[in-house]
């Protein structure tokens, strides 16, 4: 777990780290050398013949002193370690996840790397102070007293030394017991939670066929399921935990019953074996603090293996030798593609693209269509390089993507999602992102072409309207715009846009598809979309299912096949004409 | 025993994993816990009488050393029985404290799933408003996080504070009969630790409320960088996200370097002062005095060493209990915040309607109690008509739709069907009586058959399927490898237009008289429009119908068009009458066949607005919300 935690720091971490368990180790052998002290000590003072007292109390005074500074040092060093090591390990993160591929941010990945920054840099941050030191501590005060008791009787000491691998083996045992029932309580709070949040959400359908939350089985299964589980670990794991400390005391009862048939036989001072007592609880309350940092110990390893397992995950290599693309036309080379396997589940399953291969020329249109899952998504986000493919490879101007740099290939490529993000600050803020040297022309331009001059003057603070976090001052159409009119102000020469008009209403999707048709005479421009006007503008029509390209023509070639291409804009014709009448 | 963290801990340098507001009101945790009282003073009383039975070991071995030093020969005769005291009373401590952890873990066992059935019960009853306005994630957090909260103070905190108190009490007690001297100096160190913990514990409040805020700004800058990085970086400012990340999360580390700075000195010397070491060398030293003086004797020392660590060891985890108790208590609050939220009233003495004539009279509705989404709208739905609402988005269309399906009360005014005001009636009766199918369609994690037979729990397979084949899902539905039985999100992910045709198969095998229907929900799904257009025409032919428009042509030949705008019906009638009329219906017809003749001119085949969908699962949809 220490090797974890050195991996998870770095260097620049580590230092401290290790001066602060030496410190600590300090601290544990001399506050067992004092408790071992307090065997002579208490022996001279039972016992007049023993001599004198003096020498002893001023051992334990000078070992008392060292330790107390050794252990002021250890306290305020891992109280302050924490601030240190969270922002180390933020530092690391933020840095570490800025060149992951684009791919890894999904947006079920947020609350992931919410906890990741939060709870569990947290859980890390405390480990110095909370876990480490106290965990140094119960081990090495313990094995100081043992060893001390080599030279104040050695049957005591071999005793102990014969119940430390009992003690051992019990607390593997139980906490591999408690570890065990607690991973099967995993799935029913997993499920618990699911439900509750599914019940929530489907409330109105939930209300109207009458299932309340007694009348919705499937929420009050997975509740008592949840306590189940935690009543099989309160059952099952009593005996768990109650075994170590049982042992602990057995180990004591055995100790405190052999130094009294050694005294009464006269083998032990009646002097020594009171204090040998004194020294035999201490190690076994240091011995119990051990047990007790188990709980502590499992939830922190989470943390641990979740910050290590996302530093893990490697970035994309930059290319040894980039090049630049030699024009701006894109071609797909049998493409495939999957995601990872680091992926959270449910993403994505099977294979997303397959055997996906198609070019198209500078300055030329194409559009891609097909059901929802088909793959378009994924096609334009390899084109961006969020994604490795799998198999194939993606040019740009002639140029593996793999061997264009970052950024070369991120001025070379410019995408308008459906699902816009807005950053907090203006309008303005927001499109000048595409270009911040943009002169007030080129912006006033953009704008236009988007239909973002119309909103603009809409809104009483115009251009410095503050759109809100993530954009919600804005409706669904208005940033949408806002996200056209910034990539047209970036002016790469390949444009894709990802359903990009899906939020607009009639009259402005039409004014769009106009400036769509304008732009397609100096970029390369790839569509995604359900409109039948903008993929009559296209050079090129894909038409995806299943992540393979199954249609590929001009509007007229493909209707005049007869496939799926045709039965789709037939049917498109058939819903037009659609109209709710009263029955009569 | 699942959470239990009893390592000795900085009051304030750990900070608790989840921030609690330091400003909740006085804690009803009194009132949640009523119903396990019984139960944890009896987990109490055991945990304090294991307290005592652990103090007695100690006291049998400091009787063995008095023996042993009385300067007679040790007698087996009285030593054996002390180490029989001591054994048994070890063992029965541990049996003692191990019944009261059961005793206290199986009371909060029960309670928890008691908490989280109430919980989940009352949210069932809650108005819906709420739950969309952001309810939702206040209910989730109850359900599960706060309920766990309790746990740890339930189970483990109440004990260990019982176990606090009476064990340094109870040796105390014992300490004194055998040296008063010793025994008020052992309290120094517990008094020294107690003043130190207090002062760095003092101000705690409001360090915990900006301890709360920094860590808020981290989460909340993290998802921002996650939601925003691949725009940024293709725009080549992926660090703007990177520096606000970082900025968010050094001022957290700031704070805390500065929250620790000033509390260091006096956290160290407080966990220094009730250190074992400090403390037995004080009482050792103070009794070598003593002995020397001839005040005391070397055996009475030995119950000092046994026991006085124990006298100031509560101090060194006290921090760490408060620090339980006040996330107990944060989350106590929350949980009764959550169940004394006033339900949606369900009538004592409910009516049944004659009839299904719905109307609508001089209703209201605000959501804030200070805007009217709704003012004094007056419509009726005459039995087997379909009436259409027109307006621009926010002009109050959905809620007053869902004020007919009762999923928020009037705030003034009355709906009534059938003569009998929805608010009268019971809510079985009032969804026999109106069904719906909306935009927004979540199934169940269940099988597809379970999934439409929410319509009506009493179907057969065999109407199942029938409902299934009018709403146009049959054929996608027996495709699947398991057919009906395939399970929803595991064995299954339908399309939005698929989803809404399961929604209608349900709606069809309920088979409500009246219907709340939204037209944007034919076009959820470009691919399969047509399919549910079909599906739904059947859903509607018959019924009382209220529609959610959005595109005019669909309901150009409802019987009754009523506009909306700003919450008011600005106009009224039949689709010619109001063209005829001129007003706000004849602008919107205009606005829309401008834009499709438009199209119509360059294509074939027109091409309707569409709510796009993504067809990447990794994309998550932020559509705008209609009306709410």
């Amino acid at each position: 777990m220490i090797r974890d935690l050195h991996r998870v720091l770095g260097s620049e971490g580590s230092g401290p780290l290790n001066r602060l368990l030496a410190v600590q180790a300090g601290a544990a052998v001399l506050q067992g050398v004092a408790f071992a002290l307090l065997v002579p000590l208490l022996r001279a003072l039972l016992d007049d013949v023993s001599g004198d007292v003096r020498p002893w109390l001023t051992a334990l005074v000078i070992c008392s002193l060292g330790y107390a500074i050794l252990q002021a040092i250890g306290l305020s060093q891992g109280f302050t370690a924490g601030s240190r090591l969270s922002r180390v390990l933020h530092r690391r993160l933020a840095g570490h996840a800025l060149d992951l591929p684009l791919g890894w941010f999904t947006a079920g990945r947020a609350a992931e790397f919410g906890r990741l920054a939060g709870q569990d840099v947290i859980q890390v941050m405390n480990m110095p102070a909370h876990l480490l030191r106290p965990l140094v501590t119960s081990v090495l005060t313990p094995v100081t007293i043992v060893v001390a008791c080599l030279f104040l009787d050695t049957r005591v000491a071999l005793v102990l030394v014969l119940c430390a691998p009992v003690l051992l083996a019990v607390h593997v045992w139980s906490t591999s017991v408690v570890r065990r029932l607690d991973d099967g309580r995993d799935g029913a709070i997993a499920e618990s939670a699911d439900r509750v949040l599914e019940f929530v959400r489907n409330q109105p359908v939930l209300r109207a066929f009458g299932r309340t939350a007694e009348g919705y089985g499937a929420l009050d299964d997975a509740l008592v399921g949840q306590a189940r589980g935690d009543r099989l670990l309160i059952q099952r794991g009593t005996p768990g935990l109650v075994s170590f400390a049982f042992a602990a005391r057995m180990v004591f009862a055995l100790l405190l019953a052999l130094t009294v048939s050694w005294t009464l036989d006269g083998s032990l001072d009646v002097a020594t074996m009171p204090a040998l007592l004194v020294l035999v609880g201490r190690l076994t309350d240091s011995v119990s603090t051990a047990a007790d940092l188990g709980a502590g110990m499992r939830i922190a390893r989470g943390s641990l293996q979740r910050l290590r397992a996302l530093l893990d995950t490697r970035p994309f290599p930059r290319p040894a030798d980039p090049r630049p693309p030699g024009g701006a036309d894109v071609e797909f080379d049998q493409v495939s593609f999957d995601y990872p396997r680091s992926t959270p589940v449910g993403m994505g399953r099977g294979t997303l693209l397959a055997d996906v291969s198609f070019r198209i020329p500078e300055r030329s249109m194409t559009a891609l269509i097909g059901p929802s899952g088909a793959g378009k998504t994924t096609v334009a986000r390899l084109l961006a390089r969020f994604w490795d493919t799998t198999g194939g490879v993606v040019h740009v101007g002639g140029v593996d993507v793999r061997d264009i740099s970052p950024e070369v290939l991120a001025a070379s490529v410019s995408i308008v999602f459906q699902d816009v993000y807005l950053f907090e600050g203006t309008i303005e803020d927001n499109v000048r992102i595409g270009d911040p040297e943009a002169s007030e022309d080129a912006l006033h331009r953009a704008a236009a072409l988007a239909g973002l001059d119309q909103v603009v003057r809409t809104l009483s603070d115009g251009w410095s309207t503050v759109v809100g976090e993530g954009g919600t001052a804005l409706s669904g159409g208005q940033r949408q715009r806002v996200a056209i009119a910034r990539a047209l102000l970036k002016d790469a020469p390949i444009l894709v846009l990802d359903e990009a008009t899906a939020a607009l209403d009639q009259e402005s999707e039409a004014a769009l598809t106009s400036t769509v048709r304008a732009l397609a005479a100096d970029k390369t421009l790839l569509v995604i979309t359900h409109r039948l006007s903008t993929v009559l503008a296209a050079e090129q029509v894909l038409v995806m299912d299943g992540g393979r390209i199954t249609e590929r023509g001009t509007h007229d070639e493909l209707m005049a096949l007869r496939g799926t291409y045709a039965t789709f804009w037939d049917q498109r014709g058939r819903a037009e004409g659609w109209r709710l009448e009263p029955a009569r | 025993m699942m959470r239990n963290s009893s390592h000795p801990s900085h009051p304030v340098a750990q900070p608790p994993p989840a921030p609690d507001s330091p400003d909740t009101p006085p804690p009803p945790l009194r009132g949640i816990l009523r119903q396990v009282r019984g139960r944890l003073t009896t987990a109490v009383v055991l945990q304090a009488a294991a307290a005592l039975a652990g103090v007695t070991p100690f006291v049998a071995v400091a009787r063995i050393a008095a023996h042993l030093t009385g300067g007679s020969r040790p007698q087996a005769g009285d030593l054996w029985p002390l180490v029989t005291v001591a054994c048994v009373s070890g063992l029965a401590a541990l049996a003692l404290g191990s019944a009261a952890g059961f005793v206290s873990h199986i009371a909060d066992n029960d309670l928890q799933l008691t908490l989280r059935r109430r919980l989940a019960d009352h949210a069932g009853r809650l108005p819906l408003g709420w739950i969309s306005a952001g309810g939702a994630s206040q209910i989730k957090r109850a359900v599960q996080d706060d309920v766990r909260a309790l746990h740890t103070l339930v189970a483990h905190t109440l004990l260990d504070v019982t176990a606090l108190f009476v064990a340094p009490a109870a040796a105390l007690v014992y300490l004194f009969t055998v040296d008063w001297r010793l025994a008020l100096l052992s309290i120094v160190p517990l008094a020294a630790g107690a003043y130190l913990f207090g002062r760095a514990m003092s101000g705690a409040a409001a360090q915990m409320a900006e301890y709360g805020a920094t860590l808020g700004r981290i989460s909340s800058t993290a998802v921002e960088f996650v939601t925003g990085i691949a725009v940024l970086k293709t725009f080549g400012r992926g660090r703007r996200v990177h520096d606000r990340l970082l900025a968010a999360t050094d001022g957290f580390s700031d704070f805390f370097t500065r929250w620790v700075r000033t509390t260091l000195v006096t956290s160290t010397g407080a966990l220094l002062v009730v250190s074992p070491v400090l403390v037995l060398l004080l009482l050792a030293a103070a009794g070598t005095a003593l002995v020397a003086g001839g005040w005391t004797t070397g055996a009475d020392l030995i119950p000092f060493m046994l026991l006085g660590p124990a006298v100031a060891a509560p101090m060194s985890v006290v921090g760490t209990r408060v620090q339980q108790i006040r996330a107990g208590q944060a989350a106590a609050a929350r949980i009764s915040a959550l169940l004394g939220m006033p339900a949606l009233p369900q009538t004592e003495a409910p009516l049944t309607p004659q009839g299904f004539r719905v109307s609508v009279r001089g209703v209201s509705f605000s959501y804030d109690g200070h805007t009217d989404v709704l003012s004094g709208v007056d419509l009726d739905l005459e039995p087997g008509t379909i009436t259409a609402l027109v307006g621009p988005s926010g002009s109050g269309k959905s809620t007053l739709a869902s004020l007919l399906l009762r999923f928020q009360d009037v705030t003034a005014g009355a709906v009534t069907i059938g003569g009998i005001d929805v608010r009268d009636m019971s809510s079985a009766c009032l969804y026999q009586n109106v069904g719906f199918v909306l935009q927004d369609v979540r199934l169940l994690r269940a099988s597809v058959a379970d999934n439409i037979r929410l319509g009506r729990p009493t179907a057969t397979d065999e109407e199942i399927e029938r409902a299934a084949r009018a709403a146009q899902i049959h054929d996608r539905i027996a495709a699947l490898p398991d057919g009906y039985a395939t399970e929803v999100g595991t064995g299954v992910t339908f399309s939005g237009g698929e989803a809404q045709r399961v929604s209608i198969a349900r709606a069809l095998l309920a088979d409500a008289p009246v219907l709340v229907l939204d037209e944007a929900t034919a076009h959820a799904d470009p691919y399969s429009e047509a399919l549910i257009q079909a599906a739904l025409s059947t859903l509607a032919a018959g019924r009382t119908v209220l529609v959610i428009a959005h595109r005019l042509p669909t309901i150009r030949h409802a019987d009754q068009i009523v506009v909306l705008d700003g919450g008011r019906v600005a106009e009224r009638g039949g689709h010619r009458e109001l063209l005829a009329a001129g007003g706000r219906y004849a602008t919107l017809w205009k606005a829309q066949s401008t834009g499709r003749d438009e199209t119509r001119e360059e294509a074939a085949v027109p091409a309707p607005a569409v709510l796009g969908r993504s067809d990447d699962p990794t994309i998550r949809e932020r559509e705008p919300r209609d009306d709410s």
